[in-house]
């Protein structure tokens, strides 16, 4: 070999021929695979050993042989126009059955129905949402009546503020009324001993005329402190407020002890 | 035996394959006409059985009508391809080695001949040249020629049958291809 390439021309006949061995016909493979030139030459070698077939003894093949070749090759086309006749078939009719629906169909049916998933999920969460944010605002909105509601209360000119004071033999504490009869409202801040156990104070309407209104029930916390917005039918006229300790739940009317007592002036 | 039709017997072989590729039967067959004489010398010649011959010689064209598509007749000569192809056949068969893939044979076999065989009488002509150089050939040359192509024996398998030397051989081989490719170009 010389650069790669065959020393000699004839070698291309020999490799044609297969007579070359071992590591000759290695290296000569090797090197064909990267060589155009070559493999020209080779394909020419080809060309010109083949021509050796020439020199075999003239035998012309029996007749029975094109018979039985041409027999096969009508057999094949029957065949292969009886395979292609379906296939056409089936390519035009059933395109849609088989293509769309093992291809398309399938996978966009899986796909859409990921995508459903993925969207009543949403859908679900942002009902969730929705539905928080509903009653978020209406918490706001009433938290934002109710200030506005004490601050009405609070500024109104003809919202009085009664006092209440401890009643001897009860628990201590004190506490005051701020109450407006037109808007029938009442907010009521204190501080009293904790209740005893199964019991609850109740703050009491005390009418001019009439029986005492109940205006809410509660217990102290930690801090012995309460503070909360009640309101009460409009346009009564109050002669005093009044916290009682009750049955735990309160009473319709009073029944137990009066804490705290506080007469309107 | 020619049933070629006159306008077949004016068809080039790559106008021919063209029409097999559209299962024209007649494409075939006239090429089998065309061809099927000088592929069963080869093939008688290497076998020495009638039978084997003509299976492989209808087995050689059935390949090509199946397989017609695969054949590039603008990178090479049909008529080398097929004799080519008929010699492999046959020299697998007689050392009993396994046949190369229909497909295999079509794309890596590409034969260039300088020479057109489509006609009987271009076939002739050249089959005429190719004895009167052989002929030339010393006797010891012309035994290692016929040894490599129709029995596909090696430098080696020679050397061994005839008694020779290898490297003797080899130059009795290198030589005689050389003067084909001086003759042939």
């Amino acid at each position: 070999m010389t650069n790669g390439h065959p020393s000699r021309e004839e070698d291309f006949e020999l490799y044609a021929l297969g007579s070359l061995e071992g590591d000759e016909k290695r290296e000569f493979e090797a090197h064909l695979a990267s060589c155009a030139d070559c493999a020209r030459k080779l394909a020419e070698a080809r060309g010109r050993v083949a021509l050796l077939a020439l020199a075999a003894p003239p035998v012309k093949p029996s007749a029975a042989v094109k018979a039985r070749l041409m027999q096969q090759v009508r057999q094949d086309r029957s065949r292969f126009d009886a395979a292609s006749a379906p296939r056409k078939a089936e390519r035009a009719e059933g395109y849609f059955g088989s293509w769309w629906a093992a291809g398309i169909l399938v996978p966009t049916t899986i796909v859409l129905a990921i995508i459903a998933g993925v969207l009543w999920t949403e859908n679900q969460n942002l009902d969730r949402r929705l539905t928080n944010l509903r009653a978020d605002l209406q918490q706001q909105q009433q938290q934002f009546q109710e200030s506005r509601e004490v601050a009405d209360l609070i500024t109104a000119r003809d919202t009085m503020i009664v006092p209440l004071a401890a009643q001897r033999g009860m628990p201590k504490g004190a506490a005051h009324v701020m109450y407006n009869e037109k808007m029938g409202m009442l907010m009521y801040e204190g501080e009293l001993d904790p209740a005893p156990a199964n019991k609850a104070y109740q703050l009491w309407l005390v009418p001019a005329k009439g029986n005492p209104i109940s205006a809410g029930v509660f217990t102290p916390g930690a801090d012995k402190s309460n503070h909360f917005m009640m309101k009460v039918p409009q346009g009564v006229a109050p002669a005093a407020f009044a916290v009682t300790l009750e049955p735990a739940g309160g009473e319709a009317q009073p029944t137990g002890p009066k804490v705290l007592v506080g007469p309107v002036s | 035996m020619s049933s070629e039709t006159g306008t077949d017997l004016r068809a080039t072989d790559a106008a021919l394959i063209e029409r097999i590729m559209q299962r024209d039967e007649a494409a075939l067959e006239a090429l089998y006409d065309r061809y099927a004489g000088m592929l069963s010398s080869v093939l008688n010649r290497i076998l020495r059985d009638t039978q084997a011959a003509e299976e492989i010689l209808q087995d050689i064209f059935f390949q090509l009508w199946r397989n017609a598509a695969q054949f590039d007749a603008t990178r090479g000569s049909l008529a080398g391809w097929l004799m080519v192809i008929a010699r492999n056949r046959a020299i697998s068969k007689l050392r009993h080695h396994n046949p190369a893939a229909a497909g295999e044979e079509l794309l890596e076999n590409t034969v260039a001949l300088p020479f057109n065989l489509e006609s009987a009488a271009a076939q002739q002509q050249m089959l005429d040249k190719v004895k009167g150089v052989l002929e030339m050939l010393p006797k010891e040359q012309q035994t290692a020629i016929e040894m490599a192509y129709f029995e596909g024996m090696t430098h080696s398998e020679i050397a061994e049958r005839t008694g020779d030397p290898l490297g003797t051989v080899k130059t009795r081989l290198r030589t005689a291809l050389e003067t084909l490719r001086r003759a042939l170009n």
